[in-house]
């Protein structure tokens, strides 16, 4: 890449930075919480790229690493934990569960580890349900309180989105960093060719259990803000669907691109309320619009503007290797 | 000279079908053994057998003198094992510089050091190197999948090369590839032999490209070891005719 390109991007991302810190000013109270849980749900998605997008391993469970996460944090906060605390046992819980998920998808792949996933969905989703000494049952868990960060209260809508927008931001950093790593090659040499991955020494196992312990800790670090976000929770949010959900926001958004999940989450988070005028319709319209992308492009939203540039670049390639033959015909 | 890989007595039976048929060899540091013979007559399946893709019913196999029968494969590259395949195995996505990178980064440092180190992983250089001395420097950036089938091949060598390894099975690097670029391969394969001092065992039916190439040839034939010695006098052997080059 250019100079001028990288600095062009990096000026897009500060605008971008900038207006998602700037305009929710003058958003209302629902407002708020919409662009709130966009971030929320961002994190979440992320978590799943990065065990989907970028390592390969299909779940279907990423719902129900929120639930974990989500019910940790409130059963911790209720009890008087600060939530910082309480997003480190999120994340510490929903790693181990994680790792353990993975132990299946090194002897099963693709739809039959969905399937594993689904199950394991479903056994969560009953624990959230029926063990109502911990985590309330049907009634769920309420008056879940938000915390101070730094001396700051963020009980009033804005400064929770501010504090959601700042893990986001963190988790952003942080997945960067990763898949730039040599382990975010490791999980893409999963994906691409675990069986020539193993003969250059990289430790399929050992990576594909990273894949999904880091994948599903994201989702908890997802549900860990969940909870304080609607400061009440229980069962029925984090059932299959919210995992075929945040499935959707990858897919659409664009699987094993660093910002389909901010993509995803959006259309899956906003669309609706833009589509709201719709009324009854909005589904069938959504359910059409993802037929339509996934036809058109079934690498998502930013597969469209990859195969765009890479065409460019491409073009531009095989007219630099004439020019050079050229050249060289002349000179001989 | 030491053998670096000693094989004694390996079977491989897949049902009723024993497609590596008690088959012992060793191979001497810095020899290019050539291993030859007729379709399905379990080359490759040796291959997998010696380097843990496959579990063989029955034998053993040494590195150094030490017992690795059993040890994963990615156990076995980190002991300085490497290989190539008979079909395209590049990572299509990554651009040629990463296929490279990824093919050594796992020799670099632990896990936690992989992690939070550098994003090459110290190996951008090594890796141009590489793409220089396998004459792909234009391709560097380009993704593997991108490439033509006799560039793929260049760059799987290629990329078993990355660890720096002491012994490396090539399965078929000739396939494919046109008369041209075969010589700069034969040229590449030699020159790492002598100067690294690495050993290789190559499969392959272009008889050429292995009676140029290596020092010895062993000849296999329905799972079992038809003949072995020098290019010479496989070539001369009325069996070796007989079941695999043809009158």
């Amino acid at each position: 890449m250019s100079a001028n390109a990288r600095y062009l991007r990096l000026a897009a991302g500060l605008v971008a930075i900038a207006a998602l810190m700037v305009i929710p000013m003058n958003f209302n109270r629902y407002g708020l919480f919409i662009l709130s849980q966009w971030a929320v749900m961002t994190i979440a998605a992320m978590g799943l790229n990065l065990t989907l997008g970028y390592a390969g391993q299909v779940s279907l469970a990423q719902g129900a690493f929120v639930g974990v996460g989500a019910y940790a944090s409130a059963i911790l906060t209720t009890h008087g934990w600060p939530l910082p605390a309480a997003l480190g046992v999120s994340i510490l819980a929903s790693f181990i569960v994680g790792w353990l998920l993975g132990y299946p998808a090194l002897r099963v792949q693709h739809h039959y580890l969905a399937f594993v996933t689904l199950a394991f969905s479903t056994l969560a989703f009953l624990v959230f349900r029926n063990e109502s000494w911990l985590t309330g049952g049907i009634y769920g868990i309420s008056n879940i309180p938000r915390p101070h960060i730094f001396g700051f209260a963020t009980n009033k809508p804005l400064p929770f989105y501010y504090l959601c927008l700042g893990s986001l931001g963190l988790v952003s950093l942080a997945v960067w960093w990763l898949i730039r790593s040599p382990w975010g090659r490791a999980f893409m040499a999963l994906r691409e060719n675990p069986l020539r991955a193993q003969s250059l020494g990289v430790d399929t196992r050992r990576y594909t259990l990273m894949a999904f312990a880091i994948g599903s800790a994201l989702g908890g670090v997802a549900g860990g803000l969940y909870a304080p976000l609607t400061q009440y929770i229980d069962p029925v949010p984090f059932n299959l669907s919210l995992s075929l959900d945040l499935l959707m926001m990858v897919i659409v958004g664009g699987s094993g691109f660093f910002f389909g999940p901010f993509l995803g989450a959006m259309i899956a988070v906003l669309l609706p309320e833009w589509l709201r005028f719709t009324q009854g319709y909005y589904l069938m319209l959504y359910a059409i619009a993802v037929i339509l992308l996934l036809i058109w492009s079934p690498t998502g939203i930013l597969g469209i503007l990859d195969r765009f540039l890479a065409n460019r670049r491409t073009r531009v390639a095989s007219a630099l290797r004439a020019v050079a033959k050229s050249r060289l015909e002349t000179v001989q | 000279m030491s053998a670096v890989l000693e094989v004694t007595n390996i079977k491989k039976s897949f049902g009723g079908i024993t497609a590596v048929d008690g088959v012992s060899f060793d191979v001497r540091q810095g020899e290019i053994l050539g291993l030859i013979g007729p379709n399905g007559c379990g080359k490759s399946t040796l291959f997998n057998c010696i380097l843990g893709q496959l579990t063989s019913t029955a034998g053993e196999v040494k590195v150094d003198g030490r017992a690795v029968t059993g040890m994963r494969p990615s156990e076995l590259n980190r002991l300085g094992v490497s290989r190539t395949f008979q079909l395209l195995q590049v990572f299509p996505k990554l651009s040629v510089r990463e296929n490279l990178i990824l093919a050594g980064q796992e020799h670099q440092g632990n896990m936690m050091s992989r992690l939070v180190g550098r994003s090459d992983a110290g190996l951008s250089e090594a890796a141009n190197q590489m793409i220089g001395f396998f004459k792909l420097d234009h391709l560097a950036g380009e993704q593997a999948g991108g490439l033509s089938y006799g560039q793929q091949k260049l760059l799987d060598a290629a990329m078993a090369f990355m660890g720096g390894p002491r012994l490396v099975l090539l399965d078929e690097p000739a396939g494919g590839v046109n008369p041209s670029m075969l010589v700069d391969l034969k040229d590449r394969l030699v020159a790492i032999n002598r100067e690294k001092n690495a050993t290789f065992v190559v499969i392959e039916h272009n008889m050429e490209f292995v009676m140029s190439l290596c020092s010895r040839v062993m000849v296999m034939a329905e799972g079992k070891v038809l003949a072995m010695g020098r290019p010479d006098e496989v070539r001369a052997n009325p069996a070796v005719i007989d079941a695999y080059l043809g009158h």
